[in-house]
């Protein structure tokens, strides 16, 4: 039980961490991102790259990141921003289509075998009788921290200003926000936050150009969960996401397993469409 | 006047000799084109026919749906089910998965009626997700995971490909025509005012509610439909089938060819099946040029290709307009 709550936890936090970078990039720019785990699955493939063409961990895990940041920049600048204007209609098509691009061009560039990325931290420790591994650990240690990163972030001019321009793109503007950094440091930051992420989850099993479907929806699901506004829902709901996964898998069956994502999805935009973490507010009319 | 009478029967002229010279078409291009052709531009039928239910949902209705993929796969999955193991004559199990599927689309038309922009989207693909879960699980019906070879069916005195062809060319003429008639009623007038102006519709008593629902269930009719007729074409179907790659080409389809527009849909079916054609011996492209050209297709040709024949017809209209106001000023 203990075991298998630990390894729910281990998927869970992978869920949270993608979600954190879901709502970041929501609340900036108001744009759902479908291209967050492919986003950060494309820079976790160069570094195997690196890693193969013999560099340093430390060394091609940097560069891999940088290269996640400048990749989201550049999508940001290029493809989003000149839609923003329109509506969740045109922001969720736009993503969809450059997850697909990148998704395909992972699999042009390094086929579908299936890789290993070796970190140099791994094994495992015993806590009462339950063997967690450090890939586990490493994984909940810096989904907590990348949440409570966050939350300080929201409470830094930076931060303050991203909110601001979420919820009215004019009057920011009006006030001296520089609205493009904005929309650029939110799309930046998102795309470490998920670079980071999808290493961890590959090198914690494999690396294949299939790691980021499954991925996306259940990041949605767990900001779902959370109400999109929430930094804190979103990661408490991929916890819990990844831990009942894990539970429903144990103990009923594994097809069971995969349908838990979606009932959860569908009875809480049934129920509380704004989440169970954020307070309704009213629809403007 | 006597100019316009005349234009009108002119152009009721061409009308019938272009209605006509399309029948004629129809019923020849069987003896004109090799099977292998001919399977294809079946497809095209068919992929037009699917794209038809999108519009109605995306393009009218202004709801993102994202399940229409696995709507097509409850077609293809029940049709054949009810034929070859119920024993129901194929027409009638057509039909039957069409109206389960519009069911299924009034169920998620129920939460989506309160959802609105990625909510939506989430719901679903969540959705979707669950259906081709189903596909997996109830195995009597779909052969599970390893997938179910589809019963191929012969009208009398013609062979597959030939019975396929005239099938979807009857289904997709009754599908357009319906939707055609559809949109210009006042029930296609309510459908677009609930994309355009949802708070305005309450003090109108129109119930957007309602119309979504509706919305919901004739489009997964339609896809049920095209569903039904798509898995006589892959003679063999997998829950896999049904997932995202097929979701993204009827993205393509309806955005490519202009999500608006009823004849959107058959542009956009031209292109798709056109560019799987050519990039058939590139396999790993054909994803990427999906991709590639729905993000293009938002990024620059938000209305599609049948936008630009309106926008050319506007382009004749403004020199026209223009001539005048220039004259005027000299």
């Amino acid at each position: 039980m203990v075991q298998q709550i630990i390894a729910g936890l281990q998927s869970g936090s992978t869920y949270a961490m993608l979600a954190l970078a879901v709502v970041l990039i929501l609340k900036a720019t108001d744009v759902p991102n479908f291209a967050t785990a492919e986003m950060g699955l494309v820079p976790v493939f160069v570094i195997w790259q690196l890693l193969d063409s013999g560099w340093n961990y430390w060394l091609a895990v940097p560069v891999g990141i940088v290269f996640g940041v400048v990749l989201g920049l550049v999508i940001e600048r290029l493809l989003i921003r000149p839609i923003l204007a329109e509506s969740h209609f045109a922001s969720v098509l736009m993503t969809i289509g450059i997850s697909v691009v990148l998704g395909s061009a992972i699999q042009l560039r390094w086929g579908s075998d299936p890789r290993r990325i070796d970190a140099p931290f791994s094994g495992n420790f015993q806590i009462g009788g339950n063997y967690i591994t450090y890939d586990q650990l490493m994984i909940i240690g810096l989904g907590v921290a990348f949440m409570l990163g966050l939350l300080f972030f929201f409470r830094t001019p930076w931060g303050v200003q991203m909110q601001a321009v979420a919820e009215d793109r004019v009057t920011p503007r009006l006030l001296g926000v520089r609205v493009g950094r904005v929309f650029s440091v939110s799309w930046g930051l998102a795309a470490a936050i998920s670079t980071v992420t999808l290493l961890l989850h590959t090198q914690a099993s494999v690396l294949t150009d299939a790691a980021a479907g499954p991925l996306i929806l259940k990041a949605f699901v767990a900001a779902t969960i959370g109400g999109f506004g929430s930094a804190t829902g979103a990661f408490l709901g991929g916890l819990a996401l990844g831990v009942f996964e894990n539970l429903s898998g144990f103990y009923i069956n594994t097809g069971s397993r995969a349908a838990v994502a979606m009932i959860f999805v569908v009875v809480i935009l049934m129920a509380k469409p704004e989440g169970l973490f954020s307070q309704a507010r009213p629809r403007e009319v | 006047m006597a100019g316009s009478r005349i234009n009108i029967s002119a152009g009721l002229a061409v009308r019938i000799a272009f209605g006509l010279a399309s029948i004629a078409l129809a019923f020849l291009l069987p003896s004109l084109l090799n099977p292998y052709r001919l399977f294809l531009a079946t497809l095209i039928v068919v992929f037009a026919t699917a794209g038809v239910g999108l519009v109605i949902i995306m393009g009218w209705t202004g709801q993102i749906a994202l399940a229409h993929a696995a709507f097509m796969g409850i077609g293809a999955y029940m049709t054949n089910w009810l034929f070859s193991d119920v024993g129901i004559p194929w027409v009638f199990s057509l039909v039957l998965s069409g109206l389960f599927a519009a069911v299924v689309g009034a169920l998620i038309g129920y939460p989506a009626a309160r959802l609105r922009g990625f909510y939506l989207a989430i719901a679903t693909l969540a959705f979707a997700e669950l259906i081709t879960r189903m596909f997996v699980e109830i195995d009597t019906v779909t052969g599970g995971i390893s997938g179910a070879s589809i019963e191929i069916i012969q009208l009398f005195g013609l062979d597959s490909d030939q019975s396929h062809w005239y099938i979807a060319v009857i289904l997709a003429i009754a599908v357009f025509w319906g939707a055609h008639r559809l949109g210009t009623t006042a029930f296609g007038r309510c459908l677009r005012m609930v994309r355009d102006a949802e708070i305005a519709t309450g003090s109108l008593g129109i119930n957007a509610t309602n119309y979504k629902l509706f919305a919901f269930a004739i489009s997964g009719f339609i896809a049920a439909l095209a569903g039904g007729l798509f898995g006589q074409l892959l003679t063999f179907a997998t829950p896999d089938t049904f997932r995202t790659t097929l979701l993204i080409q009827f993205l393509v389809v309806v955005f490519i060819g202009g999500v608006t527009q009823l004849t959107g849909a058959a542009v956009g079916a031209v292109f798709v099946i056109t560019s799987r054609e050519l990039l058939q011996d590139v396999g790993d492209w054909q994803r990427f040029a999906f991709g590639l050209s729905l993000v293009l297709a938002v990024r620059f040709l938000p209305g599609g290709i049948t936008s630009l024949v309106g926008l050319l017809k506007g382009l004749r209209r403004t020199d026209a307009h223009e001539a005048p106001t220039v004259a005027r000023a000299q």
